[in-house]
């Protein structure tokens, strides 16, 4: 990382220049503030007002869409993209009773988009979403055509391409005059309340880490271990050896529906405690502390409670069966999916990092103070969050990693050896890897970060003047978010403009080849304008605008 | 893809846009545009989107075009609820979430509507629960009649039958009230040294409350002194606010010592649950342990998440939901934005003041074998279904297809389809007549005394499939024959038909791909009166007619093909 060394100075300079996030929320100190508007619904005329207030906030993942008017808690519309949505009109296939065959096609025609460009029809991407927000807005959210705001919330990685097709669909098909884009990390540290977050995305397709600091997204890194591996791993490793006896063969079909593999997903997966956290519950239980090895952390040991087994319904093999499936195998998938304890570290290839070492990996490589205020604001995101205990483990394994290594960057035998030679030549014990504990010790003294400051009387003197609430930091700690779309919904209702502000006009003349760059953009002219009562200044000045993609980057 | 070929789908024109390419594929693409030998592909993925059975389909009159969902706006002309049938006015639909607010609820696990009954108080065996004692607390619950779900089941009772919503959004489930941020407001009015709620205590919607008036304060707290100098009145500094703005500018800073050292204008973030912050809840043990003790059945299944408010895990989480609104709409040609559907108001009524259904306009098209193998259905029987046989391979069988003219203008038909259909597997056809005309939808009587001379006309009907001639010809209907070599559905064959050095699909069938499509571009021409009625020509050319021709793509859906 080029930013790793120099940032540590002045962190907040370089790391806000990286990438400007979208939200331009609560602005720096020098822009200027229109408080709150109520005032429009003073001056507007009732029917502006009412079109003006229904700004619909639409978050768009790879498999689900959700949709909801700004200032609900909830979305009114959770639509899913599934084949059963993708017959023609008047094809009542999907009503009908019987189970379908499960065919070869398998996660991707339930999911909205793939980022890899080489298999996306953006074409068949736009009637998708064409469909799906006419399904949601016409039965959920009981909409008509009138025309209507629209902030979306997307992933800021989304490539432009994708994105074009969504403004397209969103520009065409519902006649929106003005649509805002917000990414759904900023959004998720807006819905936890915070200013900087490190937001663990464990999505569908790949599990994204984005550091959030100051509403500004910093650094992101990703790794596959998402959902559709954690379900490719669940079919192929434990269900099709329990409903058939021969091993499958490539590119047969598959044995059991995809549907019923994700209900078994998402309905009884759930992950082990980490080694150190069972140990702590079995000396909390037993009264005896139990040495345990890092060797054997992946076999559960025997004071796991009685996990036993389930029985589970299938209705797409043939012939339809009721198979018993054992939690601890499915505790076993987890493992291996998100964690892989079982492999060295270094046999990881960069995009498959496990989450554990991807958290500290990424937190290791932000800036110091930016770090610091991560890592007690985690929050996760994302379908694969929810299962059981997942979150704990995560915190654990990161937490753990922290205790054994640290902040240093350099790891291995190498580093070790050097280690030791420091060690040996400051401190006359002999500080071996058998005694952690007093190797932090030790390493708390090296280490000037550790060392306890100076006294000194001036600058106590300016903390006590300072603004009394200094924010947590240093320590992990993982928060609540109510989600990204939770988050814009609040970000809509406080009529705060997003960066990225799309005209439509703009946007039908010109495509996504017009957008400039965030930084050449008048964000004050964009406030004012998309802020003005009832969009009364928009005819005037907005064709001399220059109007930005925000994070999605410009063509 | 109806199951029951055969059928015919129409493509709607105004999704007929050239599909997208790589600019390598463009070059090629404009190539065949420009010599119009674009074959629509049913099989494509995209092909589903813009595919309608004739009655989903609308007519413009004054664009004369097919108009299917996607090209027209919608205008909302009732909302009601489906189960109560009760008009909602739209003033309400917001505040009440486009939910059904009288007691109009569906069961959490099936979907169907429950209904609010009392609980048997003692559940006395000996007793059928006939005589209570009627001075007893009687407590209600919601019961779903089909799945025998009720409420009590998630620890939810209420004291009256009436009133249910309200009474229910007060109540969490397993009995405890709901706290919201009202309740919290008023606690802390009363006490104000009492500490903020626990967090496993705090719900979506408290949050999102704390959050919101957390946010609403900080935005007012740093817009407090800066924001309005900047952005109150306007520049200028012509008003006496303007002057003591600028004399604030200079000692606003000294006269309020809390803002003077902080940072005075970014927002703080959140650092107590009243101002939304909650800590994850990260030791999920007790749910692993609810999960290993109820298993597979004490889980929520995806259908029944989806149609929660909140996603839900376990059963006793689930929770009865309002029936959704729904809407009967009037549709607007989006681009000429005259209307073309418009129901009556009225709820319970089905009927329609203004629908222009494409029926009307553009002949039904209907295709049946010429040998049918399936035997008829008796009368009683009827909505069965007839099933025909799968096709054989590479054996050619024949169909009929039949136009069936609407107006009362007669038109002219051209048909066209490709050789051999697009896909893997091509099946091989041929139209034995792709030009004819069918006669107008006159009256059925007008036909009877018809004289001879049109009678002559339809001599080229012949009642037998012969290359040129039409095979059956009626009062506004004409029947044509089509000839049909289905492809052999075996994946090893495809290298024989497969041109030398092209790369072979050669994955196993997909679904739907044994079913024999066929895209039929058709063309209608004919003479109509002419529609100048405003402008001031009228007068002149009144019986003036007028030439007019639609042209739309067809899918046929032919038949299954035998995996043989």
């Amino acid at each position: 990382m080029a930013s790793g060394a120099g940032p540590t100075t002045l962190p907040h300079r370089s790391v806000t220049n990286i990438r400007s996030g979208p939200s331009q929320g609560p602005p720096g100190p020098s822009s200027p503030h229109t408080p709150p508007r109520n005032i429009a619904s003073v001056y507007g005329s009732p029917s502006t007002v009412r079109a003006d207030d229904e700004i619909i906030v639409v978050e768009i993942g790879s498999r689900f869409i959700r949709a909801g008017f700004a200032g609900d808690s909830l979305p009114k519309a959770t639509v899913q993209c599934g084949p059963e949505q993708q017959r023609r009109a008047g094809d009542f296939r999907a009503w009908q009773t019987l189970a379908r065959k499960p065919g070869q096609a398998w996660a991707a025609e339930h999911e909205i988009w793939r980022y890899d460009l080489r298999e996306v029809d953006t074409g068949l991407v736009r009637d998708k979403l064409d469909r799906l927000l006419r399904d949601a807005f016409t039965k959920h959210l009981l909409l008509d055509s009138r025309p209507r705001r629209t902030a979306l919330v997307l992933d800021s990685d989304l490539p432009v391409p994708l994105v074009s097709a969504v403004l397209d669909t969103v520009f065409d098909r519902f006649q929106t005059p003005m649509v805002s884009l917000l990414s759904s990390a900023t959004m998720s540290t807006v819905a936890a309340g915070t200013r900087s977050a490190l937001i663990i995305n464990m999505g569908w397709s790949e599990t994204v880490i984005t550091s959030v600091y100051e509403y500004r997204e910093v650094k992101t890194t990703r790794t596959v271990r998402g959902g559709r591996f954690l379900l490719d791993e669940l079919y192929s490793k434990l269900l099709v050896p329990l409903v058939t006896d021969e091993r499958q063969q490539d590119n047969a079909d598959h044995v059991i529906s995809f549907e019923e593999t994700e209900d078994i997903m998402c309905r009884l997966m759930w992950c082990r405690p980490s080694a150190t956290r069972l140990s702590q519950r079995d000396s909390a239980q037993l009264e005896t502390v139990e040495e345990q090895d890092e060797s054997d952390v992946e076999t559960p040991t025997n004071a796991t409670p009685s996990t036993g087994t389930t029985q589970v319904p299938f209705n797409s093999t043939v012939p339809p069966r009721t198979v018993d499936v054992a939690f601890e195998s499915l505790a076993n998938v987890c493992d291996d999916v998100f964690f892989d304890p079982s492999a060295p570290a270094a046999s990881f290839d960069d995009h498959e990092l496990p989450i554990h070492m991807l958290v500290y990996q990424h937190l290791l490589q932000l800036p110091i103070d930016v770090r610091a205020i991560c890592m007690s604001r985690i929050i996760f995101t994302g379908g694969c969050s929810a299962i059981l205990g997942l979150k704990e483990r995560v915190v654990d394994e990161v937490s753990s990693m922290v205790d054994r290594r640290g902040w240093e960057p350099v790891s291995g035998k190498g580093a070790e050896k050097h280690n030791q030679k420091l060690q040996g030549r400051s401190a006359k014990g002999s500080p071996g890897e058998t005694s952690p504990p007093e190797d932090r010790q030790i390493e708390h003294i090296l280490n000037p970060a550790f060392a306890e400051p100076e006294y000194d009387s001036v600058e106590a003197k300016i903390a006590r003047h300072r603004y009394h609430d200094q924010p947590i930091q240093g320590k992990l700690r993982a928060l609540h978010s109510l989600g990204p779309w939770a988050g814009a919904s609040l970000m809509c209702q406080l009529k705060i403009s997003a960066l990225a502000t799309i005209d439509r006009e703009l946007w039908q003349q010109q495509g996504s080849l017009g957008a400039s760059r965030p930084n050449e953009v008048d964000f004050k002219a964009q406030q004012r304008q998309s802020m003005g009562a009832g969009g009364l200044i928009r005819g005037s000045g907005g064709h001399h605008m220059n109007w930005t993609l925000g994070a999605w980057g410009a063509a | 893809m109806a199951f029951t070929a055969p059928y015919t789908y129409i493509q709607c024109p105004c999704s007929s846009d050239p599909p997208e390419l790589d600019p390598g594929e463009q070059a090629a693409q404009d190539a065949i545009e420009s010599d119009d030998e674009y074959t629509f592909d049913p099989r494509a993925p995209r092909a589903n989107y813009s595919l309608y059975p004739l009655e989903y389909l609308l007519y413009c009159e004054e664009c004369q075009e097919i108009r299917c969902p996607k090209c027209v706006n919608e205008e909302i002309v009732t909302y009601f609820c489906p189960n109560c049938l009760f008009e909602v006015p739209s003033s309400n639909l917001r505040s009440e979430g486009n939910r059904c607010t009288r007691s109009c609820f569906q069961c959490p696990v099936c979907t169907s509507p429950v209904q609010a009954g009392e609980i048997p108080n003692e559940p006395d065996p000996t007793l059928l629960g006939a005589d209570n004692n009627p001075a007893a607390h009687v407590s209600y619950a919601l019961f779903c009649q089909y799945c025998n779900w009720s409420s009590s089941e998630i620890g939810i009772e209420f004291d009256r039958p009436s009133g249910i919503p309200a009474q229910l959004a007060k109540v969490k489930n397993g009995g405890e009230p709901k706290i919201t941020a009202k309740d919290l407001k008023e606690r802390r009015k009363e006490n104000p040294d009492e500490p903020p709620i626990a967090d496993n205590l705090v719900d979506t919607e408290l949050q999102f409350a704390n959050l919101k008036s957390f946010f609403q304060n900080q935005l007012s707290d740093s817009t407090g002194v800066l924001g309005n100098l900047s952005l109150a009145d306007g520049a200028g500094f012509s008003s006496p606010a303007a002057l003591s703005r600028i004399m604030t500018l200079y000692t606003a800073g000294r006269g309020q010592p809390g803002r003077q050292r902080g940072p005075p204008d970014t927002m703080r973030e959140a650092h107590s649950t009243d101002d939304g912050l909650r800590i994850a809840k990260l030791d999920e043990s007790a749910e692993v342990k609810k999960l290993f003790r109820g298993g597979w059945d004490e889980t929520v299944s995806r259908e029944q998440t989806l149609a929660q408010l909140e996603p839900a895990r376990f059963q006793d989480e689930l929770r009865p939901t309002q029936c959704t609104l729904r809407t009967k709409r009037s549709k607007r040609c989006a681009v000429c934005r005259h209307i073309i559907s418009k129901p009556e108001n009225k709820v319970a009524s089905t009927r329609f003041k203004i629908r222009l259904v494409a029926k009307n306009y553009i002949p039904s098209i209907s295709i049946r074998p010429l040998k049918p193998t399936a035997s008829g259905i008796l009368v009683g029987l009827r909505p069965n279904v007839q099933i025909e046989k799968p096709l054989k391979p590479l054996q050619p069988c024949q169909y009929i297809v039949t136009f069936t003219n609407p107006l009362f203008e007669s038109i002219k038909v051209t048909l066209a389809t490709p050789n051999s259909t697009p896909g893997r597997f091509s099946s091989r056809v041929t139209l034995l007549c792709p030009e004819f005309e069918v006669d107008a939808n006159t009256d059925m009587w007008d036909d009877a005394l018809r004289d001879d001379g049109d009678l002559k006309r339809r001599d080229d009907s012949n009642g037998q499939a012969e290359a040129g001639k039409i095979y059956e010809r009626g009062r506004n209907w004409v029947s044509v024959v089509l000839e049909v070599i289905p492809p052999s559905l075996r994946v090893e064959n495809l290298d024989l038909t497969a041109k030398p050095g092209e790369a072979v699909d050669k994955s196993p069938l997909k679904e739907d791909e044994d079913i024999l499509e066929i895209p039929m571009f058709v063309r209608i021409e004919w003479e109509a009166e002419a529609q100048h009625d405003i402008t001031g020509t009228a007068g002149r050319d009144k019986d003036a007619r007028e030439k007019r021709e639609l042209a739309y793509w067809c899918v046929l859906g032919v038949g299954q093909i035998s995996h043989e």
